[in-house]
């Protein structure tokens, strides 16, 4: 019986000597049923191309790391089978909307300024001394943020925005999103703090719910979701007299 | 996506451009370009309401709303878009819309439904008042 193969076009591009990105093919074994599509990459640098250049990590949909194009859909390359795609071919290029580096891998550095922006940390108005106990939650009030904590940074919502793509001004779905895990948690005391980045021209305002965010958003947080919210939250503290205003 | 290139600071990177036809790609895209632009007729429909009183406030004689074929065909289309405008916007009301009873969070499906019954309340409030006044 013949061996299974499937068709990888990945993207290539070094910038010492390409003026533009192109496609190169590749046709590898697909031996195992439970190969993802970082599996099938892993495959080529090994055994055929090492020159090809794409980030990786924990392979478990954690790091946040190996998020690619595929078939035209913003995915992490370790949850995408290739079951899914074959007979037909793969074709992997770089996140959208980000400059790209070298092959598969795209500059983030845009994506963490934005990230540091938000102040994604517990602000407190006056620290507590360590000996003064831990700050107690409920689960009802873990329950609040759960969702938009369950963000891993993988940039996939970055991707799919075309608000972002547009206009690489705007703060972004995962950076929105992270901010309303803070301001929802009840440890934090920095909502002002984040409030001013959050609703400049720059922020929330500017996404108009395309929705697309949160559909590829692996992990479930519907960062458009977490936009809306906070432009209902920022009006409602901007209308109502003496309103969670804090 | 179409491309074109660019420079960073340090490293020389490739900056791809979106394409005019992005929202073609996808029918999500596709999709939500349609809700944007059901915007468009809806306004130009009330820019014609808006012009119908002020001719209704300069008098009887003044007032001839349009009965033409062309114009009925436009109120349907401009109906359609505002139903699918409405509906698309409600759906949205469970995404958008948060508050808890009892210390619960009420469900976006609950909230959705509740939507859709208001706007069914306001819809036959509003054709009894149209009727009523119209005889």
């Amino acid at each position: 019986m013949a061996e299974k193969r499937i068709t990888v076009r990945a993207t290539r591009y070094d910038p010492t000597k390409d003026s533009a990105p192109r496609l190169q093919s590749y046709d590898i074994p697909f031996s195992d049923e439970s190969m993802v599509v970082l599996d099938a990459l892993n495959y080529i640098k090994a055994h055929v191309d090492g020159s090809l250049s794409y980030r990786w990590s924990c392979r478990m949909g954690i790091c946040g790391s190996c998020g690619m194009t595929v078939n035209g859909t913003p995915k992490l390359t370790c949850a995408a089978f290739l079951r899914d795609y074959w007979p037909g071919a793969v074709t992997v290029t770089p996140l959208n909307n980000f400059p790209i580096v070298r092959d598969l891998v795209v500059d983030i550095e845009d994506f963490m300024q934005k990230l540091k922006s938000i102040k994604p940390w517990i602000i407190r108005k006056q620290e507590m001394p360590l000996g003064a106990g831990e700050h107690r939650q409920t689960t009802d009030q873990i329950d609040d943020f759960r969702q938009f904590s369950q963000c891993i940074n993988c940039m996939l919502c970055y991707a799919a925005c075309p608000v972002y793509g547009l206009d690489d001004k705007f703060l972004g779905p995962a950076a929105i999103a992270l901010s309303r895990r803070y301001n929802l948690d009840s440890r934090d005391q920095g909502i002002k703090e984040r409030l001013p980045v959050l609703a400049s021209s720059d922020g929330i305002w500017e996404c108009s719910f395309v929705g697309e965010c949160s559909v590829v958003c692996p992990k479930g947080v519907d960062p458009a979701k977490a936009i809306q919210q906070t432009k209902l939250d920022t009006t409602m503290r901007f209308v109502v007299p003496f309103g969670n205003r804090e | 996506m179409s491309s074109e290139a660019g420079a960073s600071t340090a490293t020389r990177t490739y900056r791809p451009k979106m394409a005019a036809g992005w929202w073609t790609k996808k029918r999500h895209y596709f999709l939500y370009m349609v809700r944007e632009f059901t915007a468009l007729p809806l306004a130009l429909w009330l820019l014609w309401l808006l012009y119908e009183i002020y001719r209704a406030g300069r008098g009887p004689a003044h007032f001839y709303p349009p009965s033409s074929t062309a114009f009925v065909i436009f109120s349907v289309i401009c109906l359609a878009f505002a139903l699918y405008h409405s509906f698309t916007f409600l759906s949205l009301a469970g995404v958008i819309l948060h508050f808890k009873v009892l210390d619960k969070p009420v469900p976006s499906r609950l909230i959705v439904m509740s939507q859709f019954g208001l706007w069914l309340v306001a819809s036959i409030v509003i054709g009894a008042v149209l009727i009523g006044f119209g005889r």
